[in-house]
């Protein structure tokens, strides 16, 4: 009887030893290198001036704007419950836009991301995201020019075709960037200082863009313009273009408006 | 509509079907939460559709040596405030278990606890949405008098799918006095446990610290726990000490450092007087099921459950600033509650005898010191904690007293003071401290044996969040069968809005009908220290309880 409990105990001994799995200090990273960019990868940042976490989100999206330069682009989304839409004291980022979108991916926290338009994912699987995203080769590029003229914005988009027929969406937002205003930190202080970057303001073209097709060689050109509104600063707005479908995007780009 | 007929239906021919013949007992019970929901523009509760309703049906067989058991769920439309992946219906638990003399094994969906759970808890909470239950074998012996083991293994249960995980894990409890004569003599119980969990996870999950570098995440997390608990006469006091190896996870933002768990419980029940000491220790022991930050945001995957040690509130206004576990940030935990029945015909128990109950929680963040600078290495330690030294943060206290005295024969009242202070910003995300007073008076008149009316008035006072909030409720209980209740929640302090609420509820038999309408506000509904937000809402509700 003891015999067979004595190998039952060791057996189990065996087994936890089996399943230790410690990782020494030295072997927790893994160094992998940056992702050469097929294409300009579209970052939606779903966040809120009352969104504790959202600044470590935007610290990750301020690392890799750092290495990967203009092949990402970020857009801080204020939609969505932790968002503020601002009062007589405080200047508030939230949009109507913002909310619909946030109501449309069917978010249910915040931070909270869409890379290129694929699955919602938290601010931990960004990097991952975005490395696979800059492997794959886009269908077309984009380009184009942004200046404001008698408080008026006139945008000119150019793309090319360069992989078989891409179809879809053309979007094409304003953003703006170094706006001081609150913001609630991890630690819950209310941080009136924080300056908020690649702020979507208003969508351009409506709300889901406009229907977009193109061939591989062809180019096509579109205008559109927008009237300035008397809180954005002008010296920091910048304009973001992309094509859609649901493959997710297909290439995006950032013009600075002038 | 056709739902409701349905279940109508599958009722009457399962009142036919509870029975017990040659040894073989069949039984279980139907569980159905409906909401017609309505547009309110002053809560902002949303039409989230036409009709939402959480509907369960148990099935039970038992017999001398074999049992089973499933359950059916249909959660097509839940009500509000449940995670989007709760969504769904069908069969998500079945299970068979053998009785073969001192062996009991189980294939199939089980819940199962070690100790007070912190390695191990499986179990459903309806309220919240919770069913972690293990789908797999556990094998339970009871070799001698005394003596329990047990073993198990399985993958759990997320929503409508198992997490990709295997948990494992083993637990043996021994009843010292068993086999120390002298100890039963006395009437003293000795029980020394130990339990060890595993979880196995091959994650695809690629979790970076920076772009360039990404983390090796364990594929195998092991937790162990011992425990002893002493019992003589109305004394008793439990131990208990846990460790979780390494386990980086979103909840503790992906640091390689053990987690702990240290409890220590003592309690003394016996002529009209009762105590209650608890003092706990945890840090860094969020233990999830799955590597996949999507799914293990939530209450979902939880492999573990560390008790709150404060009061679970039950009257409305007490129970509005709910205080929620701190699993991942760690926590010490101090309850102290008192209980004394003075007599009948005393200067203080005067005619009928009167309770008092009074209870003290505190719950004050653990010392964390964080490596500083841009070492990744070095930040991936997380941080470093004296044992008993305190955080900055206190997260909850709360004191209540409770008294019960019955003034007539008839009248009987109750009255409590309950005084708290809540970290919102910890427990909810948002805001900062709310420090509150909350005065209870709860009234019960029975006019006859039949008839009983039960009134609460209670008010609570805060400079903080939405200031003051007021609640009145009515229920008049018809005997056996009819129970009307209204009641009204105002918040006086920010909003001037009314939840008010009006229930009619049938029993009949084994069978439970409640029909109402009203409006909820937003807010945690919590149980044993686990929290779900719930988004306002208002309509015609409709309840069905049933067993057999």
């Amino acid at each position: 009887m003891f015999k067979r409990y004595t190998y039952l105990i060791i057996s189990g001994i065996c087994l936890l030893l089996a399943s230790c799995d410690h990782i020494a200090e030295f072997e927790r990273l893994i160094y992998e290198k940056p992702e050469p960019a097929q294409r300009i990868v579209l970052l939606e940042d779903f966040t809120g001036q009352r969104c504790t976490n959202c600044p470590k989100a935007t610290e990750v999206i301020e690392q890799l704007q750092e290495t990967y330069d203009e092949a990402l682009v970020a857009v801080g989304i204020h939609g969505g419950p932790l968002a503020f839409a601002g009062n007589a004291r405080v200047v508030g980022l939230k949009t109507d836009i913002g909310d619909e979108y946030y109501n449309h991916w069917n978010l249910e926290y915040q931070p909270v991301g869409l890379v290129n338009r694929r699955t919602p994912i938290n601010y931990p699987e960004w990097a991952a995201a975005v490395k696979e995203e800059l492997a794959k080769p886009a269908p077309l590029s984009l380009d184009g020019t942004a200046t404001i003229e008698d408080n008026t914005i006139t945008i000119h988009i150019k793309a090319y075709g360069t992989d078989g027929t891409a179809q879809g969406k053309l979007q094409v937002w304003l953003l703006e960037d170094g706006i001081k205003t609150l913001q609630l930190m991890p630690d819950g202080s209310a941080n009136q200082e924080y300056i908020h970057n690649h702020v979507f303001r208003t969508a351009i073209n409506g709300t889901w863009g406009e229907d977009f097709s193109i061939k591989e060689g062809e180019t096509v050109e579109r205008t559109m313009t927008q009237a300035l509104e008397s809180v954005w600063n002008r010296e920091q707005l910048s304009v973001v273009a992309f094509v859609y479908n649901n493959q997710g995007v297909q290439q995006a780009a950032k013009i600075k408006v002038k | 509509m056709r739902f409701l007929v349905y279940l109508f239906a599958c009722c009457c021919s399962l009142s036919t079907l509870a029975w017990e013949r040659k040894g073989l007992t069949i039984s279980g019970s139907i569980q159905s939460d409906m909401l017609v929901p309505q547009h309110d523009s002053g809560t902002g509760a949303k039409k989230t559709g036409d009709f939402l309703n959480n509907t369960y049906f148990d099935l039970m067989l038992q017999s001398k040596y074999i049992d089973a058991g499933t359950r059916f769920e249909f959660l097509e439309y839940p009500l509000p405030g449940f995670e989007k992946d709760f969504e769904g219906w069908g069969v998500p638990n079945l299970w068979l278990k053998g009785k073969l003399g001192k062996v009991e094994l189980t294939a199939g969906s089980f819940y199962e606890q070690f100790g007070s759970g912190f390695i191990l808890r499986t179990y459903e909470e309806r309220s919240l949405g919770i069913d972690n239950s293990l789908f797999g074998g556990r094998v339970v012996v009871k070799p001698m008098k005394g003596v329990t083991l047990k073993a198990l293994s399985g993958v759990q249960r997320r929503y409508w799918n198992w997490n990709e995980s295997l948990i494992s894990g083993a637990d043996a409890e021994v009843g010292i006095e068993e086999f120390i004569p002298s100890l039963q003599k006395s009437g003293t119980n000795v029980m020394l446990g130990g339990s060890w969990v595993n979880k196995y996870e091959k994650s695809d999950e690629k979790i970076y610290v920076s772009p360039v570098y990404r983390l090796r995440i364990p594929k195998f997390v092991n937790a162990w726990d011992v425990r002893l608990n002493f019992s003589r006469g109305p004394w008793s006091v439990l131990g208990e000490y846990a460790q979780k190896s390494d386990d980086p996870s979103y909840a503790n933002e992906y640091i390689y450092r053990k987690g702990s768990a240290a409890m220590i419980s003592g309690s003394y029940s016996g002529k009209g007087l009762s105590v209650l000491l608890q003092a706990k220790r945890s840090e860094n022991m969020s233990f999830k099921s799955t590597n996949d930050v999507s799914k293990a945001i939530g209450i979902s995957s939880a492999i573990n459950h560390l008790p709150a040690f404060t009061q679970d509130q039950t009257y409305a206004l007490a129970a509005l600033y709910p205080y929620a576990t701190q699993l991942a940030d760690g926590e010490w935990a101090y309850q102290a509650e008192l209980g004394y029945n003075f007599k009948k015909k005393t200067p203080l128990g005067g005619r009928y005898g009167m309770n008092v109950k009074a209870n003290l929680s505190y719950v004050r963040a653990i010392d964390r010191q964080f490596h500083e600078g841009d070492d990744l290495v070095a930040k991936t330690n997380g941080y470093t904690s004296k044992f008993f030294k305190w955080g900055d943060q206190t997260y909850y206290r709360s004191f209540d007293l409770t008294l019960t005295r019955k003034l007539s024969k008839a009248f009987k009242l109750s009255l409590m003071y309950v005084n708290q202070q809540y970290n919102q910003l910890v427990v909810e995300g948002h805001g900062g401290t709310v420090h509150t007073n909350i005065y209870i008076a709860d009234g019960k008149y029975q006019f006859s044996p039949k008839v009983t009316l039960r009134g609460e008035l209670q008010y609570l006072t805060t400079k903080q969040d939405q200031g003051d909030w007021a609640y009145g409720l009515l229920e008049l209980s018809l005997a056996p069968h009819w129970m009307f209740t209204v009641s009204d929640m105002w918040n006086s302090g920010e909003t001037n809005l009314h939840y008010y609420q009006g229930l009619v509820t049938y029993n009949v038999g084994q069978h439970r009908i409640q029909a109402g309408y009203g409006r909820t506000r937003a807010g945690y509904n919590c149980s044993g220290g686990v929290c779900r937000y719930v988004p306002a809402s208002r309509g015609f509700t409709l309840s069905y309880n049933y067993n057999f």
